[in-house]
């Protein structure tokens, strides 16, 4: 056995890599493009634009690696800002406290997809189908289904507040990054996501509890949605039943061009984060290119086959890689 | 009959690199038509890379192929099929929910002569029975495959070979997951096709197999050490050229037996076919499980461990920590919780979480072990772990790399260390050896005393009854869902075995 160990001697580089070299990459590209990008405003804009669909897609993230899909989040926003902005509107609860139990609510949604999904063995995609309508559905019964315009001034003040000129949402993205990465990375319930996502046969014989484990998976993608749609609220100081249309599928291809796999056990929080942001500053660039939204959405519908078909034929492009190297080097 | 034996595959100087590892280094081989060329070594030696390279799958590195003289390069496996190469793996590739004549003719159902997008089904099933005929293999058309024993779907393979005229048909480790008497008939088989002029590689770590070889190759990493025809195969030898050195002791039993009750089995009842079962375990001691595939034994582990619902009867675990709130287990974590660890028969099906690392692999089922104040200690697990990857002579690369990429034997040891790592109290193993290596085999029976010097109780399944036989000490015989007998191992031999396990069974 010995002597067939070449030395190669290298540790595992981390799975966030390939999505960040993908990321400096784009901001290479649109950087050198557009003489705007970098500009304070643009990317104070960029910022903002990507925390509610990044902190969106930590929850996407979780169940896919738990081996589900989460198609609600777009609806559960549009749920709980109306929820938000009755409360504080028309209630007169205070922010704070409407939004903890905005959280509350974001987490029992989750509860409801993880144990239609885990317990009644419905596959994820179907119950979060029918959650997604259900949602939406329930959003429109408040204020006759028209949105709720300027709930509060304080609650804007949580998007658009800064500190020493570095907007409030940049610590929001930050600690929920780093929160959800240290998760999976360091907890028993983190290593146990992994665990089910990647063989629930094998994660049940080695006295897991699969079922509680998915149910967490979507309670972590309820919460996430629930700080959502309090940024979205405070962002457009209004609650409205149209909200997050398609914020679902931003927060899967988040997940998706960061390396997670559908098939479950793979992903990468981090790599979430980079993403998100790969596919926020493309539409940014094309934008100040001034190129139409239907472009748009055909470049970020490559992106995302391209960035699966990297993540499929990985080892197949490094064999071919270094296949041509070492031609190289021979000749 | 077909005497005349042809050159049909050569393999000049091939070698396979993977990153790390060299898995098959300058290699030549040939393979002849008429003959069953057997192919043995250690695990990770390279066996399964060589078949993976003539059913192209894999990319030889360096060296050339040839097929019946001519140097070919094989893109992937429809090439390699087309060129009449027929692999059957390990895992098997069938439909579960198709039939057996659909299995066969799968991807090239035969049309009706005037409607051409109409399936003729007579005809499917007619010519499936004409191949199964020709095998001599006694099993309907119509039956749906996932009704099928594991045995059975294996001829469902080869018949599916058969149809799609393969000249070289590849096994990887057939005998591995079946018991003695489905591998006799097996043997016939393959015998009755090298007859038929068919070319066979037969992949196997079961020694008593040798008889059926008409040559066999002995590799040691990666390269070949010996090429035996038949008339000089001598086991010894080719256990010395395998492993490098003698086997003095291919049984060390150690006996460790005391008269400490550790478990008791009161008369347990499940759905799964068990129907009433009572033993008892001691400390020290080693229980084995006689049984063909199907009667019982298996559910009879499951049933303990608490993934088999157990209707009527009860469990009692002696030195268990952690109250009992019932007299049995309702989950596998309860029974973890209480030291019964449970090796599983399938691993790749409920075994191995392929996407992670060898470490990963062995703390999962007890990541309590690991935890400091809540947070996973990380170095503390890769250190722990490392351990019994170590004392399991498990390959270094399993640290890394995850266990998708380890070889059969390998991925077994993993497993193995898992529960090792659980610090058990009783541990249930069911086919523990299947698919290692002769010298992994004496590393599992050593493991097994290990066990048993610490005054713990293993319960002991397996087909190969010689195994059994040398390694237990005490075994109860499960035929349909009972234990028909529990008897002192000095007191019995194979002979008593086969013929209280296979009796009554159809
Ligand atoms: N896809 C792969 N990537 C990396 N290493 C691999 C890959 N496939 C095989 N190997 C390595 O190549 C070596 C040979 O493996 P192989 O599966 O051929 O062994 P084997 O003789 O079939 O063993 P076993 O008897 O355990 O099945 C092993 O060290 C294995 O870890
Ligand atoms: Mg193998």
């Amino acid at each position: 056995m010995k002597n067939n160990m070449l030395n190669i001697k290298k540790r595992k580089a981390p799975s966030y890599i390939g999505p960040l070299i993908a990321l400096i990459i784009v901001i290479i590209i649109v950087g050198l493009t557009t003489d705007r990008f970098f500009t304070p405003g643009n990317l104070r804009n960029l910022m903002l634009q990507v925390s509610i669909v990044s902190l969106v897609a930590i929850g996407s993230t979780l169940v896919i690696i738990a081996g589900g899909i989460d198609l609600s989040p777009g609806s559960a926003i549009a749920l709980l800002t109306m929820i938000l902005a009755s409360m504080i509107k028309f209630l007169g609860i205070s922010a704070p406290f409407a939004i903890i139990l905005i959280v509350i609510m974001g987490a029992l949604l989750g509860f409801w997809n993880g144990v239609l999904t885990a317990h009644l063995r419905i596959p994820s995609f179907v119950t979060t189908l029918a959650s997604m309508t259900i949602f939406r559905g329930f959003a429109f019964l408040f204020n006759n289904g028209s949105p709720i315009f300027s709930i509060s001034d304080t609650l804007t003040e949580i998007f658009y507040g800064k500190i020493l000129g570095i907007p409030y949402v940049f610590f929001y993205v930050f600690f929920f990054f780093i929160l959800f990465s240290l998760i999976m990375r360091y907890t028993e319930l983190g290593r146990e996501i992994y665990a089910v996502g990647g063989n629930a046969a094998a994660a049940r014989f080695s006295g897991i509890n699969v079922k509680k484990t998915v149910v967490m998976s979507f309670i972590f993608a309820g919460v996430m949605a629930s700080f959502g749609s309090v940024l979205m609220a405070a962002r457009l100081n209004s609650g409205s039943p149209n909200y997050g249309v398609g914020m679902e599928l931003s927060a899967i291809a988040a997940a998706v061009v960061g390396g997670a796999s559908l098939g479950g056990g793979k992903g990468d929080i981090i790599a979430t984060f980079f993403g998100a942001s790969i596919i926020t500053i493309v539409h940014n660039g094309l934008n100040l290119h001034a190129m139409p939204t239907s472009v748009q959405n055909i470049v970020i519908g490559m992106i995302i086959i391209f960035a699966v078909f990297i993540d499929m034929w990985r080892r197949e492009l490094g064999d071919i890689f270094s296949r041509l190297i070492s031609r190289r080097t021979k000749s | 009959m077909n005497e005349i034996k042809e050159l049909l595959w050569e393999l000049k100087n091939v070698t396979k690199v993977f990153p790390g590892v060299k898995a098959i280094n300058n290699l030549s081989l040939k393979i002849y038509s008429s003959e069953v060329h057997g192919m043995i070594g250690e695990n990770g030696s390279g066996k399964s890379t060589i078949v993976k390279c003539l059913s192209g799958v894999y990319q030889p590195t360096s060296g050339k192929i040839f097929y019946r003289g001519n140097p070919i390069v094989i893109h992937n496996p429809m090439m390699a099929c087309s060129l009449g190469v027929a692999t059957i793996y390990q895992e098997l590739s069938l439909v579960p929910s198709l039939t057996v004549a659909e299995n066969i003719y799968i991807g090239r159902l035969p049309r009706k002569e005037r409607f051409p997008f109409i399936v003729d089904w007579q005809e499917i099933v007619k010519k499936s029975l004409v191949i199964l005929k020709k095998l001599g293999i006694d099993l309907d058309p119509l039956n749906i495959v996932a009704d099928l024993s594991i045995a059975q779907q294996q001829m469902v393979e080869i018949a599916k070979a058969l149809s799609r005229n393969a000249n070289l048909i590849i096994m990887d480790e057939p005998s591995a997951a079946i018991g003695m008497e489905e591998t006799k008939r097996l043997h016939e088989i393959v015998l009755n096709m090298a007859m038929q002029g068919y070319g066979i590689i037969y992949i196997t770590h079961r020694l008593d197999e040798l008889s059926v070889m008409d040559c066999v190759t002995v590799l040691k990493d990666g390269e070949v050490v010996g090429d035996r025809a038949k008339g000089r195969i001598n086991v010894k030898e080719i256990v010395n050229l395998m492993i490098g050195h003698d086997v003095k002791e291919h049984y060390p039993k150690q006996i460790n037996q005391t008269n400490d009750t550790l478990l008791t089995v009161s008369d347990i009842y499940t759905k799964k076919g068990i129907n009433g079962v009572s033993f008892t375990v001691h400390q020290g001691e080693v229980f084995g499980l006689a049984g063909s595939i199907g009667s019982g034994r298996t559910e009879i582990g499951h049933a303990i461990f608490g993934i088999d619902d157990i209707t009527d009867g009860s469990i009692k675990l002696q030195n268990c920590q952690v109250v009992m709130t019932k007299d049995k287990f309702t989950t596998p974590r309860e029974a973890i919780k209480c030291g019964v660890a449970l090796l599983t028969e399938n691993r790749k099906y409920n075994g191995l979480f392929m996407n992670f690392n060898g470490v990963n692999n062995v703390s999962i089922a007890k990541l309590k072990k690991i935890v400091h104040r809540g947070i996973l200690d990380l170095n503390k697990e890769e250190i722990f772990a490392k351990e019994y990857i170590d004392k399991l002579k498990i390959t270094p690369t399993a640290v890394e790399q995850s266990v998708e990429f380890l070889s059969g034997g390998n991925q077994q040891k993993v497993i193995i260390a898992r529960w090792m790592f659980c610090e058990a109290n009783i541990f249930i193993l069911d086919e523990p050896t299947q698919g290692i290596d002769i010298g992994a085999k004496v590393e599992v029976y050593r493991l097994i005393n290990d066990i048993t010097s610490h005054g713990k109780g293993v319960i002991f399944i397996s087909s190969d009854f010689e195994e059994l036989l040398a390694m237990s000490d005490r075994i109860g015989i499960v035929n349909k869902g009972k234990i028909i007998a529990v008897k002192e191992v000095k007191n019995i031999n194979k002979k008593y075995l086969i013929e209280k396990a296979f009796v009554n069974q159809v």
